[in-house]
């Protein structure tokens, strides 16, 4: 997999904040960068408040066995970095099974490390870090259903 | 085998619509939402709710892949795509056939065969069913001009791979064709990736009428009687009724066997509706598509039949093949639904997104509303901007007519703009009171007067 130039992608950043176009998507090999002026778009680094919790009554008794609340409100500490699922998909924190995982709490990333898979229907695509850091927290378990936005791994860019 | 758990692939009002039809059935749930849309009404309402990518549609809703792998994870056995998004793309049913999760809709062959015109045309044919005189796809403007010197002007252009009016330009002479050809093809490329037109004789007074049929894929089609949807704005419906009063018995007749010989030629699984146009002077009808999903209007012939759809259209998908009898079907009385949109009529219908910050809506006997909203709802800004259908039964037209403009008249919306304003003065007006109009009526005899009133 061809490993995109972090100066690529800041280049691109600055291009869509002067155009004036709304979005950007742009899928290269592995990598899939999601630019939105919309607020309510914001997947990564924003500690927002996520999840599916039901507002209002609680499931049935005849509810489907996995839990509804998917993702609990998770506080992003203080200068924290959240990285968060891309789109639904199941999780995989290896490259096949058996394989060592990508990383392991404690571990130092770059802004490219690939830190997980995310796949739907066969087809696997990478999540990069994103940000230079440490893993403070893996959030997901591997092989499971993660939704849109559900929080993955936490890092600390001081560190 | 029933359905035990169904993945809906959908949102607003008809996602809540389906949750409660599989509900009632014994069905659990899951609702695939986009992050806009994750705290919706439907959301609530469904046993599971996922979030499968953010608020731009194609990234979640319009994803096929997504979807089935929603549908799998979740443990899903059916999958329901209801109307808009991906409910008439037949890579999403060949996708569920592939994964052994049951499509609540027709085959992908189905949708293959009737969801190209020109092909549905074809079929149409080979059927028996009547048809405006149309010729085959159109490579230049001069074919054009020549196939229109053979059937006569006026001539009307039409997109083969989509409908909605786009790659639709009529044409009352040889240069307009030639001006108009061009246009139409552009837009039809624009729009569907496809810029094959055809062509056919215009009708200059036209009702829509539609026949509701839904067929259990053994060759039994059953038909829920016929809707008169002749009230539309940029080929978009507003206003949609059943029975189509307009109708002599006879040619009503006629235009049911039409719709089930149509579709029972291929076996046809599921709910769909075959759309023709009605030639008010001739007395003729022909055939123009099909729409092989659960339509927006689909509770008018609920409400006439007593049946419920859905709850029907998900029995079949079940494999169940023996609930489904003509002789069952008696349609009573007269049903109206109007489309309540998010839409602002005095702003050139400029959309128009919010939370609700007051929602009265009308209650009491023959009113129903469809609807996912309530107060601090949020109408979004990324998708279609209907939030509510209200649908009024009577057992007559006159009646109806009554009862819907009473039910207008309580409905109260705050925090968005909606077209009530203009709902009301559709059906306060004369001509629609009397039944007197045709698919033009709205934009060049109401739309008009309803602009003019408000600079007076």
């Amino acid at each position: 997999m061809t490993v995109i130039p972090i100066q690529d992608i800041e280049a691109l950043v600055r291009s869509f904040d002067d155009s004036d176009w709304e979005e950007m998507r742009v899928v290269v090999d592995g990598l899939e960068l999601f630019l939105s002026k919309n607020p309510a778009d914001r997947l990564v680094s924003a500690p927002v408040t996520t999840g599916t919790d039901k507002t209002l009554p609680a499931p049935a008794p005849s509810a489907p066995a996995k839990s509804n609340s998917k993702a609990t409100t998770i506080d992003v500490p203080e200068g924290m970095v959240m990285v968060r699922a891309p789109n639904l998909g199941t999780f995989y924190r290896a490259p096949k099974p058996g394989a060592p995982p990508y990383v392991s709490i404690g571990q130092k990333v770059e802004p490219e490390t690939e830190l997980c898979l995310i796949e739907v229907m066969k087809l696997f695509t990478s999540v990069p870090s994103g940000v230079r850091g440490t893993v403070q927290k893996i959030l997901a378990e591997d092989s499971q259903l993660v939704e849109f936005d559900q929080p993955l791994f936490l890092i600390d860019p001081r560190s | 085998m029933p359905l035990r758990r169904i993945l809906i692939a959908n949102r607003s009002e008809i996602a809540l619509r389906i949750a409660r039809a599989a509900r009632s059935l014994g069905m659990q749930t899951v609702l695939a939402a986009s992050a806009a849309d994750r705290d919706s009404v439907a959301a609530r309402e469904a046993d599971r709710t996922v979030v499968i990518g953010p608020a731009p549609a194609r990234a979640s809703y319009l994803d096929a892949r997504l979807i089935v792998h929603a549908a799998k994870s979740t443990g899903c056995d059916g999958l329901h795509p209801s109307y808009g998004f991906l409910s008439e793309r037949s890579s999403l049913a060949a996708l569920c056939e592939q994964e052994g999760i049951a499509f609540v809709g027709p085959s992908a062959e189905s949708i293959e065969a009737v969801g190209d015109k020109l092909a549905a045309r074809r079929l149409a044919k080979a059927a028996g069913v009547a048809m405006t005189p149309g010729s085959a796809k159109l490579e230049t403007a001069e074919d054009a001009v020549a196939f229109a010197d053979e059937i006569g002007y006026p001539v009307v252009t039409k997109a083969s791979a989509g409908g909605g009016g786009r790659g639709m330009v009529v044409a009352r002479d040889a240069r307009s064709l030639r001006d108009g050809f061009a246009r139409a093809s552009i837009e039809a490329k624009e729009a569907f990736g496809d810029g094959a037109l055809f062509l056919e004789r215009y009708v200059e007074r036209a009702r829509h009428v539609e026949v509701q049929v839904v067929g259990d894929g053994a060759g039994r089609v059953v038909q829920f009687g016929e809707r008169d949807c002749s009230l539309q704005r940029r080929y978009q419906k507003m206003v949609e009724e059943a029975p189509a009063a307009a109708l002599p018995d006879a040619t009503r007749t006629r235009l049911h066997k039409a719709a089930v010989d149509l579709l029972a030629s291929i076996n046809y699984r599921n709910a769909g509706t075959v759309e023709f146009l009605y030639d008010v002077d001739r007395d003729e009808f022909s055939f123009m598509e099909v729409n092989a999903r659960i339509q927006v209007e689909h509770p008018v012939s609920e409400m006439i039949t007593g049946v419920d759809l859905v709850q029907l259209q998900l029995r079949v998908a079940g494999g169940e093949t023996s609930s489904l009898r003509q002789s069952d079907i008696a349609p009573e009385g007269h049903a109206i639904e109007v489309r309540i949109l998010a839409e602002d009529p005095d702003r050139n219908f400029a959309p128009s997104p919010g939370r609700i910050t007051q929602w009265v809506a009308p209650r009491g006997e023959g009113v129903r509303i469809d609807t996912a909203m309530e107060v601090g709802a949020s109408v979004p800004p990324y998708y279609d901007s209907m939030i509510a259908k209200l649908i009024v039964h009577a057992a007559d037209r006159p009646r109806a007519v009554a009862r819907l403009r009473d039910a207008l008249d309580q409905f109260q919306i705050s925090g968005v703009a909606t077209n009530l304003r203009l709902l009301r003065a559709i059906v306060g007006h004369r001509e629609f009171i009397e039944g007197r109009f045709d698919t033009r009526w709205l934009e060049t005899v109401l739309l008009p007067s309803f602009v003019g009133e408000k600079d007076s």
